[in-house]
């Protein structure tokens, strides 16, 4: 990872998902546990956009899987997480807890 | 079971126009999403934010190889025009009126050549014939065409398999980037020079050419699209092997 350079809010989604679905993280169904856990439509192209950023600074792998009709027989990109993205993702949960400690106006949910 | 098939003009839209190694990954995963959502709004705003989404990811990943895109095709732009836009009038430098002291009117005449040109081949008008059209058109797709092809070429990019074949699967990874960004430049530039043209020749000149000026920056764009090879098969090319 370049140094001094740090995980943006939706890199760290898609990290903590491809950790949530493990072997079956391919483009639909990260998009679908994005939206059900955000409640946000996520668009497709972004997943990959930020996926091939992350996977240049080695933090996700990637392999061709089969294809299907329903998919007008074009093949699944599947991801996984490395273990440099594993300690990344640690790192940015420890900071943001460092930062989250002693604020009263993020204890509440009415904040 | 038969799958639904999701709107074919976005289909095509996002092959021919999405870049980056894994469009055929988002077309399948649009495709097999489509099945379950079956909207086609759906498909259609995932296919559309799509094409720039990618674009500018192949752009921001490949910033060297943009700049270079840039200097190549305005380079053969500005030869290719130079070359091709007077042939047509005799040689002369019809619609072209080069002045030092005045750069933008001398680029803005230079880019209009083939409108301006076939316009003041006839001084008195009618301006907007089909013939003036016709040059409007042809003249800058023909030095689009060329210079599409030369910024598409650069990006062909071969790979060596596991078994030392040179495979160009990734031909069209950087290709449809560079090729939309030129033509995205090219546009770009037409449509800044609108304004201080207007000022020079007046709105009732400008009205009268706006035709012809429309038909240029169609024909421009046009010509580096098909000349780029966005417009091919991106199937058949996928599957070219070269010894």
């Amino acid at each position: 990872m370049r140094k001094g350079e740090y995980l943006g809010n939706f890199d760290l989604m898609l990290l903590l998902a491809l950790l949530r679905l493990g072997e079956d993280a391919y483009g639909v169904t990260i998009a679908q546990e994005l939206e059900e856990q955000t409640g946000r439509e996520v668009v497709v192209a972004s997943v990959y956009a930020t996926l091939e950023r992350l996977q240049d600074r080695g933090l996700v792998t990637s392999r061709l899987g089969d294809s299907t009709p329903e998919r007008g027989g074009r093949a699944k990109r599947y991801f996984r997480i490395t273990g440099a993205g594993i300690r990344e993702v640690r790192d940015a949960r420890r900071s943001l807890m460092n930062l989250w400690k002693g604020l009263p106006e993020l204890k509440g949910e009415n904040a | 079971m038969t799958p639904n098939q999701p709107p074919r003009i976005a289909t095509w839209m996002l092959k021919h126009f999405g870049s980056g190694a894994n469009n055929d990954a988002v077309l399948g995963d649009l495709a097999e999403q489509y099945q379950k959502k079956a909207s086609a709004i759906w498909y259609w705003r995932q296919a559309m934010k799509a094409i720039p989404v990618s674009f500018v990811r192949d752009i921001r990943g490949n910033k060297w190889g943009a700049a270079r895109t840039l200097l190549v095709g305005w380079c053969m732009w500005i030869v290719g025009g130079m070359l091709v836009f007077p042939l047509v009038f005799g040689g002369t430098n019809v619609g072209f009126a080069f002045d030092p002291n005045d750069p933008i009117g001398s680029f803005w005449s230079f880019m209009w050549m083939p409108a301006l040109g076939s316009a003041s081949i006839h001084p008195d008008g009618p301006w907007t014939t089909p013939l003036s059209f016709l040059t409007a058109i042809v003249l800058p797709l023909i030095v689009g065409w060329m210079c599409g092809m030369l910024v598409g070429r650069w990006h062909i990019v071969g790979q060596r398999n596991p078994f030392g074949i040179r495979v160009e699967q990734v031909r069209r990874d950087h290709q449809t980037a560079a090729v939309l960004l030129f033509a995205g430049s090219i546009l770009l530039t037409y449509l800044l020079l609108i304004a201080p043209w207007v000022m020079i020749v007046g709105n009732s000149v400008a009205y009268l050419l706006a035709g012809l000026l429309m038909a240029n920056i169609a024909g421009s764009v046009l010509g580096i699209v098909i000349g780029g090879g966005l417009l091919r098969d991106r199937e058949k090319q996928k599957s070219m092997i070269e010894p």
